[in-house]
């Protein structure tokens, strides 16, 4: 039995705004069962508590950072929209956002 | 011609004995000659025209591009239906620098979906085929642009590596492919994938090629924080083949055939023909050794690399909404909207990464999961970094043998190969320099060989395939089949 | 029964820079929608942040000032969710290791002392904004990626006073250092209002309700009383069970606080740290270096004032109160104005002529701190009278000329030429003998009316002390 209910999958989809289907829910379940085997081979290893996280391939300080003089040009109104679905005049239209 | 080296083609463009115009059409024409059979490209740019000829090596020779690169007026499309009508109105870095040296792209190539993915199976313009046997993957994600380069239709393509992305579909089709220390090509313009793993790299024939091309696109990028000045490296200069007295290690949990209880005939010819690699090393002057690595430690490596790319790559595509680029999902509501652009667009792959990566970092399970996570890769990349004291590299086979079938029942599946197929992984974790090279033939099929070395370190790595690969003698080898 | 309010403040405010916090793209207020943009504000593929270090000096300048603890690296995190104001799906901000930790400032609440602790201040990114019409929503990026300053306090104010007291000090901070206008208007500021009660003599706090986004400090006093007022009601009539830990809105128009969301709809932002900005060291001499610029503050200025100005506290107060008028006086100073003259022209008559319409600073006005020291002078040389100088004041600001073109246009330069002043005396002497023998008989205030005479012969020409010393040394 699968410690990962279709519930909480779906939810988990759901907070990234994806919907699956009954198939993708399924293989999810699997693979959550595999990867919850595998991270248990992760607290296996000796003191892991005490390693720091490493966020980052390796120690890159930045010793200067971006003057804030530094100024990009303006890019053309119908050039920076030119993707967008919907524009109304300058502005990116979406449906009425509410609440 | 296109099946020359840069260099070669250099001399024949200086010449004067082709124009870069003539060289470009002809490079197109090969492009579109190969598509039917291998489906390596989302675009081929038609219009694309040769440019001046210059001193530089790069000056008016063609080149392919994947698709998750940023092409000013060009469709971009990361092989996703979430950005199936995008053409962006900038630049990547990489392809910004590569143009200001003369070179033009002629192509966009297919990955699997915004570089996610092993097998060249996922892109939304479909399947890409190994020119080797149409049967067979490329692996991935930078498959369109390992394909095209094995077909010889221009003598290089930009890929991008997070995992293996763009060193093990070069060992499948029997190629060069070079990922240069995080951080000495700007990522700026190539879609994120999982930011803290993504290097800009390089498929090519040759180690001279790709020496060639990383120096072109190298440099700090005031658009990207995390390169850093490399002014002082010169690759292509570089290159001496005096290797005498360097020292690699291979690790012998999963080199040494003794340490699989049921290797497939594939594998022992694979492990066979690296130990016969290993001579070679020894005979240009490079000793090799066999280390051991805690098993436990090799096991947590894919699991650690799933989680770290899911959590990253979840919240990098959270950009992909369709509100100001991508195809507009339908709905009364933004929500709604974007949940419809996402369901239609991602493919099943994709949305289980996600839905791992959102898991993952759920406030109850970060610490079990994305912090231990985080905390092996540095478990990983510390016992690295203290073999590179020691040793000038790692040297390791490409997956457990040739490219395998695209038809994955045909495919043996023994979790015993599983880190041997995903070991390549930990030149990401430490942003290492890494570069395969081919390294000889299973059943006709190439297979290929990696050497990773230490940050920054990339003109020794080099160096090191550069030798080698003389000694082997698959240097510009080209898929003839499919022409 | 008494029961005492428990109030904790999270307090945005949008920063001054030249371009924003991780683009180049420029950080103003523009009347075209999405000019103001780079690629990175809409989020584009292939974008990336590129830190803005007149920003980062900035919040650390702030968290200086606030007392905090500084930590050995700049650091951001992504919060994740989605909005359609949110391009990237995440906004960069500082969850695990904010610029500021633990900082205390001490404020003055109706004349007592009293001290607010910090828990943490943070730098981060403004969203889009969206206007909302019909059935549809627009989206405008000018403001995406703005930098803004998180200021969060502990929960230890007790009052609305309180509350609005700690809010106009920090406001005078970050104009004082010119690390924000803190203009409501622009909608630079918003604060997340944290409202609970407890019995007085009870340690155990009450439950906690939060209004999000209040965005102007006479709706936060509002919405304090407000939710003061809501949840003592609940409890005295025995339904303190209602009052629940949820997050509320203000709503101007009712003047009530409406329900959003409970705490089980609370969102998980999945904070993790931001892979493409590399740490970024605080190194001592980056610290000496802030800490060197970090200019006199309202504070310091009040006791300079009162110091060595000898000024009084109450004049110093409203000097220092906005940054503009205080600067205003430093000016006029500066330029050898006698403080005390300076302040009281300042208080009466400029702050007046400031305060007659809504809207105007004093950097509005015609007057500026050059023309009052030259107004100032011309009094302090005895060029003209004190009461000349409310003339040419008034003829300033009416006319829009300088101090000295209105004293030559009206011929209003003192009479020097004490011959002349003598001659006129004596002219008045002898036209006024009743009043001599009256002044002299004991009704002193008849030498006022002498000099009232004196004065009017000149057209107020003469210098009264003048007149007044030289009247009574001939009356003798």
């Amino acid at each position: 039995m699968s410690n990962f209910t279709e519930e909480m999958i779906d939810d988990y989809a759901n907070k990234l705004l994806i919907g699956l289907t009954l198939e993708e829910r399924k293989m999810i379940q699997q693979e959550f069962d595999d990867i919850e085997h595998s991270m248990e081979l992760i607290n296996k290893i000796d003191g892991i508590k005490d390693v720091e996280p490493q966020s980052y391939p390796f120690e890159m300080e930045v010793t200067d950072l971006r003057s804030d003089d530094d100024v990009d040009e303006e890019i053309p109104i119908d050039v920076l929209l030119r993707n967008a679905g919907s524009v109304d005049g300058r502005e990116v239209e979406v449906p009425k956002v509410v609440g | 011609m296109l099946e020359k080296g840069i260099k070669e083609l250099h001399d024949e463009l200086k010449s004067k004995k082709i124009t870069s115009n003539e060289l470009v059409k002809e490079s197109i024409k090969a492009c579109h000659d190969i598509q039917e059979k291998t489906n390596s490209f989302v675009t081929i740019i038609d219009d694309a025209t040769g440019t001046e000829v210059t001193d530089d090596l790069l000056s008016g020779i063609p080149y392919g591009i994947k698709d998750i690169f940023s092409t000013k007026d060009i469709l971009s499309t990361g092989s996703s239906n979430t950005l199936n009508n995008y053409v962006p109105f900038f630049d990547a870095t990489c392809v910004a620098n590569l143009k200001k040296h003369g070179a033009v792209g002629v192509a966009k190539t297919v990955l699997d979906e915004l570089g996610m993915g092993g097998t060249g199976t996922t892109g939304h313009t479909g399947i890409v085929h190994n020119p080797w046997d149409l049967e067979r993957q490329t692996a991935g994600s930078s498959a369109g642009s390992a394909a095209s380069v094995a077909c010889g239709v221009y003598p290089y393509a930009l890929g991008s590596d997070t995992g293996d992305s763009v060193r093990k579909p070069a060992g499948y089709c029997g190629i060069v492919g070079y990922k240069p220390t995080y951080g000495m090509v700007s990522r700026y313009g190539m879609f994120q994938f999982a930011s803290s793993l993504d290097t800009v790299g390089v498929l090519s024939r040759s180690v001279e090629d790709a020496a060639i091309v990383v120096d072109g696109m190298k440099g700090l990028d005031k658009h990207d924080m995390t390169t850093w000045d490399s002014s002082n490296i010169h690759l292509y200069e570089s290159l001496n083949k005096d290797v005498k007295g360097k020292k690699l290690f291979y690790i012998k949990e999963i080199c040494d055939i003794e340490n699989y209880k049921n290797p497939s005939e594939e594998l022992k010819e694979h492990l066979n023909n690296f130990k016969d690699t290993i001579k070679k090393c020894e005979s240009v002057g490079i000793s090799v050794e066999g280390v051991s690595i805690d098993r436990n430690l090799l096991n947590a490596l894919y699991p650690t690399y799933m989680v770290i790319y899911g959590a990253e790559a979840s919240s990098n595509m959270a950009n992909l909404t369709g509100i100001s680029f991508g195809p507009r999902g339908e709905g009364s509501t933004p929500d709604e909207m974007i949940k419809d652009h996402r369901t239609k667009g991602f493919s099943p792959l994709i949305k289980r990464r996600f839905v791992i990566g959102s898991f993952v970092l759920q406030r109850e399970n970060q610490e079990k999961f994305f912090l231990n996570a985080k905390r092996v890769r540095r478990l990983i990349v510390d016992k690295m970094n203290s073999l590179f004291e020691k040793y000038d590299g790692m040297i390791c086979p490409v997956g457990t043998g040739p490219a395998k079938y695209l038809d994955d029942s045909k495919n043996e599946h023994n979790k015993e190969n599983t880190v041997l197929e995903e070991i390549l992984q930990i030149g990401n974790f430490g942003g290492y320099p890494s570069i395969t090279i081919p390294n000889g033939f299973i059943n006709n099929l190439p297979v290929g060989v990696n050497i990773t070395g230490k940050v920054k370190d990339d003109v020794n790595v080099l160096n090191m395939a550069y030798a080698l690969e003389e000694e082997m003698g698959f240097k510009n080898q080209i898929a003839k089949e499919v022409k | 029964m008494a029961y005492k309010a428990v109030i904790g403040l999270e307090f945005h405010c949008e920063m001054k820079s030249h371009t924003k916090v991780f683009s180049g793209a420029i950080n103003g207020f523009s009347k075209k929608p999405n000019q103001l943009v780079s690629p990175l504000d809409m989020g584009f593929p292939g974008t990336l942040p590129v830190l803005n270090k007149e920003c980062v000096k900035k919040a650390i300048e702030m968290a200086m000032i606030l007392n905090c603890k500084i930590p050995e690296y700049m650091e951001f995190d992504r919060k994740n969710y989605f909005y359609p104001d949110l391009p990237k799906g995440y906004q960069l901000t500082q969850f695990f290791n904010p610029v500021g930790t633990n900082g205390k400032v001490i404020i003055e609440v109706n004349g007592e002392e009293k001290e607010v602790l910090i828990h943490d201040i943070h730098l981060e990114e403004d969203s889009a904004s969206l206007d909302h019409l019909y059935d549809t929503s627009n989206i405008d990026y000018n403001r995406s990626g703005v930098p803004l300053l998180e200021l969060v306090t502990e929960p230890c104010l007790n009052s609305a006073d309180e509350a609005i007291e700690f809010l106009e000090h920090i406001k005078r901070i970050y104009e004082y250092t010119d690390i924000s206008e803190c203009d409501t208007k622009k909608g630079q500021i918003r604060a997340d209002v944290n409202v609970s009660i407890m019995d007085e003599d009870s340690k155990e706090l009450g439950t906690k309700v939060e209004v999000k986004n209040v965005n102007s400090f006479d709706s936060i006093r509002k919405t304090i009383n407000y939710e003061i007022e809501r949840q003592t009601k609940l409890k005295e009539s025995g339904h303190y069970d209602e009052v629940v830990q949820e997050t509320r809105r203000w709503d101007d128009e009712s003047g009530t606080t409406i329900h959003m969301r409970s705490k089980a709809d609370a969102i998980d932002y999945k904070y993790f740290t931001e892979p493409n900005i590399p740490r970024y060291k605080i190194t001592s001499e980056l610290l000496d270096d802030i800490r060197k610029n970090i200019p006199m503050l309202a504070h310091e200025r009040k006791e300079k004032y009162i110091n060595e100005y000898n000024l009084s506290l109450y004049d110093a107060k409203v000097l220092v109160k906005n940054k503009d008028v205080s600067d205003y006086f430093e000016e006029c100073v500066s330029l050898g104005s006698d403080p005390k003259s300076a302040c009281n022209w300042i208080t009466t008559r400029v702050l007046a002529e400031v305060n007659k319409k809504d809207d105007t600073s004093i950097k509005d006005i015609f007057i500026t701190p050059s023309m009052l020291a030259e107004l100032i002078k011309l009094i302090e040389d005895k060029k003209i009278t004190n009461n000349q100088g409310k003339e040419v004041f008034s003829k300033m600001l009416e006319e829009e000329i300088t101090p000295l073109e209105i004293v030559k246009k009206y011929g209003m330069e003192v009479i020097e030429d004490s011959n002349l002043i003598n001659s006129l005396i004596d002219e008045v002497l002898n036209e006024n003998t009743k009043a001599i023998e009256d002044y002299k008989n004991g009704r002193t205030n008849m030498l006022d009316y002498l000099v009232g005479q004196v004065m009017r012969k000149s057209r107020g020409k003469a210098n009264p002390v003048e007149a007044k010393e030289k009247l009574l040394e001939k009356l003798k």
